[in-house]
């Protein structure tokens, strides 16, 4: 009856490919679809946000925090919910990290404030007696840099369709947009008034002039990032 | 017996030999399981050499008969046998079991991870419930010290201080500043209940004086608050002129009107924990992770180490 078929062995080895692919793509595609799709509540991150991930990513914080709570009862009662895998929807790349000399910072938004950043990042020993983790002072005085988190900001919403300026829904019903500049100068601007609120919070007299005077040093940006961590 | 049957019966002695040797019998032989393991392993030898055995005297002796079927492929052909009874058995029963497991057997009883962490959760959920539902006294304060160590300690430090003014110093009910900075800025808090705030400096009378508080007034009422109301006759005063209406003669505070400024008492920090609040010193997060019986146990922690 198929004699025809495997007498040609090309066109039979295409057909098992695509048998095999079709198989492949309706059994994994759905299903891969539905868990990275951004959970609800679910926010892309703000031009200053994803600067300050950079800052995050750039001294390798990810080298000592993981930021992926795992369903154990241990875990979850010490940072909350564990991650599903849409809260990552916007991470790219995510920060899972794979080693905790220091505690998971999946949430850490939820539980410390900017204040605590604040004065853990200038000295962590100071208020964690016994702690390992070196202080970053130079990120008091390093500038941030909003230009490249604006343009990465232009490449995943033109690239991966991040809903920019779009309202996103959250867990209570509302919606929130997070707006991203049409321009650059847009973007600096709108990461500056972002950057003022976190400073409002904030203590060093230094840091609050740069704001003040334009400029955003690398802790605001950091400190930002951190609170959006939920 | 020819060559085959010899080889077999050495094979089969050696390999038994080596069962023997590789089985401590000294130790385990008592052992239900170990004696399982041994028998399993001299049956599986028998059986293994058993059926080679019986395959290659069928390789060595038997010959092709039946009809060949239509389809050939180069010259090479096959037998139009039946499908032995046995394995047709089997691969029926296997294509049932297929649908079955593929149906039932997986959706049904399949394992999850969040399975898993949910049921471990309920349980020891329920597990720390019985156990501690009646803790009172000094251990309801050891479970505090401990939640507080874990939860807090990183802003108000390891003996509460606050770590130089960074968060509240718990040994003491109000510092100055801090019943400074509400009565210039009024509370929204809500610690007692819902739309319960406190207005600021232009909404509190001195009903001694029949008009707004006046900074000096601020200054010495806020010394008397902060020092335990005692001392400063003065604050004292404005204490009951203004204070008093709303927090108590005493600065107990009242139900659903005003917190108690007097002592920490479980409500008050019990709220607090769970719902974070912004003051004089900075924000406080609201503690998402803790169950109502840990922050029972922090208020009474907190209680202790404030007297």
């Amino acid at each position: 009856m198929f004699h025809w078929l495997e007498k040609n062995p090309f066109l039979f080895a295409v057909g098992v490919f695509l048998t095999v692919a079709f198989a492949g793509v309706v059994s994994i595609l759905p299903s891969f679809a539905q868990t990275s799709r951004p959970v609800i509540g679910t926010t892309p991150y703000s031009t200053l946000e994803l600067a300050g991930r950079q800052v995050y990513i750039k001294n390798s914080c990810n080298a000592c925090h993981s930021q992926l709570v795992r369903p154990f009862k241990a875990e979850t009662d010490r940072y909350g919910h564990y991650s599903l895998s849409g809260e990552y929807a916007y991470d790219r790349p995510f920060l899972w990290g794979s080693k905790r000399t220091g505690p998971d910072l999946m949430r850490v938004g939820n539980y410390r404030t900017t204040e605590w950043h604040e004065n853990h990042m200038m000295n962590p020993a100071a208020i964690v007696p016994n702690s390992i983790m070196p202080g970053y002072a130079w990120m008091f005085k390093n500038i941030a840099d909003i230009d490249t988190a604006y343009a990465e900001q232009l490449t995943v919403a033109g690239v991966f369709g991040v809903p920019y300026n779009k309202p996103v829904p959250m867990a209570d019903g509302s919606t929130k947009t997070i707006k991203m500049g049409k321009t650059v100068e847009d973007a600096r601007a709108l990461a500056l008034a972002e950057a003022k609120l976190v400073a409002a919070d904030m203590k060093n007299q230094d840091v609050k002039d740069m704001v003040k005077n334009g400029k955003i040093p690398e802790i605001v940006a950091l400190i930002a990032y951190l609170n959006s961590l939920k | 017996m020819n060559k085959l049957y010899l080889g077999a019966i050495v094979v089969t002695a050696l390999m038994l030999f080596a069962t023997y040797v590789s089985f401590d019998f000294k130790h385990g032989s008592s052992d239900i399981v170990n004696q399982l393991a041994i028998l399993g392993a001299v049956i599986l030898v028998i059986a293994t050499i058993f059926v080679v055995v019986k395959y290659v005297r069928q390789m060595q002796t038997d010959t092709a008969s039946g009809d060949l079927m239509e389809d050939n492929w180069d010259g090479v052909g096959e037998y139009d046998n039946p499908v032995p009874t046995g394995w047709a058995i089997v691969f029926l029963g296997t294509m049932i079991w297929g649908m079955w497991y593929y149906l039932v057997g997986y959706p049904v009883n399949s394992y999850s991870q969040i399975g898993e962490y949910n049921e471990d959760a309920a349980a020891l959920n329920k597990k720390f419930e019985e156990k501690y539902k009646n803790l009172k006294g000094d251990e309801l304060v050891n479970m505090g010290e401990s939640v507080y160590l874990s939860n807090c300690s990183a802003c108000h430090g390891l003996s509460a201080d606050g770590i130089d003014g960074q968060a509240a110093d718990l040994n003491v009910r109000l510092e100055k500043k801090v019943v400074k900075h509400v009565i210039e800025n009024g509370s929204s808090n809500n610690l007692v209940s819902e739309g319960m705030s406190m207005p600021d400096r232009n909404g509190l009378f001195n009903a001694n004086t029949n008009a707004l508080i006046t900074d000096a007034e601020i200054d010495s009422v806020a010394s008397y608050v902060a020092n335990g109301f005692k001392g400063n006759e003065a604050g004292a005063k404005v204490f009951a002129g203004t204070c008093a209406a709303c927090h108590g003669a005493d600065g107990k505070g009242m139900e659903f009107v005003a917190p108690n400024i007097a002592s920490f008492d479980s409500s008050l920090v019990v709220n607090v924990v769970a719902n974070g609040k912004k003051g004089a010193i900075g924000t406080m997060p609201k503690i998402t992770v803790l169950n109502k019986k840990q922050k029972e146990a922090v208020a009474a922690y907190v209680q202790s180490i404030s007297k």
